[in-house]
């Protein structure tokens, strides 16, 4: 009686490149495969095939779309379409006014005659902010795992 | 027009300059600051960058004067009527000397 059974491997994304050990029937020793083994030779053709196919899904040539000819007048109506087009957007925008100042206050001679920040209040803004430099300058990147990594072929 | 704006400026204790300054450019200068177009721009971005904090979501920015502080001279900034104005005052404080 043959038994085979299959081998349920955790990987869960689908590789470029097909491992052909995968999803192979463990057997005792014996050959018991019903699908026999292709060639090497087949084998590699059939991978490259397959790499090939999904590139071709992946990539998108440019150079390669198929353009379709304008005549003279469509292309010229079209021109202008676009000009006009661009007109309008380019008035709206110029119309946009920028943020009018706030005012901070009534009085502004009072407020800058106004006694200066004292000595020890400009102290302690200093000392804040050379704490806050240094602890910003400490932060740094906890790399868990390697960024870097090699592609395993088989 | 310029005396009503820069009267109160030139009354403003140990003032050694100042500016004036409107969103089409600068409309009065005095002493160290005459003609500083330069320190002009430099404020007012400054300025309008300050002005757009906020705190605790309230509606309006949180000050009235906007000092930029050096070692001898300070640069006291407000804003009142779309006008921007500037003065440059001496800076004297120091370390309080405990006797």
């Amino acid at each position: 009686a043959t038994c085979s059974f299959k081998m349920v491997c955790g990987i869960l994304v689908k590789p470029l490149i097909p491992d052909p050990n995968l999803n192979k029937i463990p057997t005792n020793g014996s050959d018991r495969n019903a699908d026999s083994l292709p060639s090497n030779r087949t084998d590699e053709q059939a991978l490259l095939t397959t790499i090939l196919q999904r590139t071709a899904l992946n990539i998108i040539d440019v150079s390669a779309v198929d353009s379709q000819g304008m005549e003279q007048h469509e292309y010229m109506d079209r021109a202008r379409q676009y000009s006009t087009k661009l007109d309008v957007l380019s008035r709206t925008l110029s119309q946009k006014k920028p943020v009018p100042l706030p005012s901070l206050s009534s009085q502004p001679h009072q407020v800058l005659a106004a006694d200066l920040v004292s000595y020890a209040d400009v102290q302690q803004v200093s000392k804040i902010a050379a704490y806050a430099y240094s602890a910003i300058s400490q932060i740094k990147v906890d790399a868990k795992e390697e960024l870097v990594v090699q592609f395993a072929i088989p | 027009m310029t005396t009503a704006l820069t009267q109160g400026l030139e009354r403003i204790p140990d003032q050694i300059g100042y500016l004036v300054i409107s969103e089409e450019g600068v409309l009065a200068s005095a002493g160290e600051l005459e003609n500083d177009e330069l320190t002009a721009g430099v404020i007012m971005q400054m300025v309008r960058t300050a002005c757009r904090f906020r705190l605790h979501g309230t509606a309006e920015p949180p000050f009235k004067r906007m000092s930029v502080m050096f070692e001898d001279y300070v640069y006291a900034v407000t804003i009142s009527g779309q006008k921007v104005f500037v003065v440059k005052r001496q800076n004297n404080q120091r370390e309080p000397v405990i006797v």
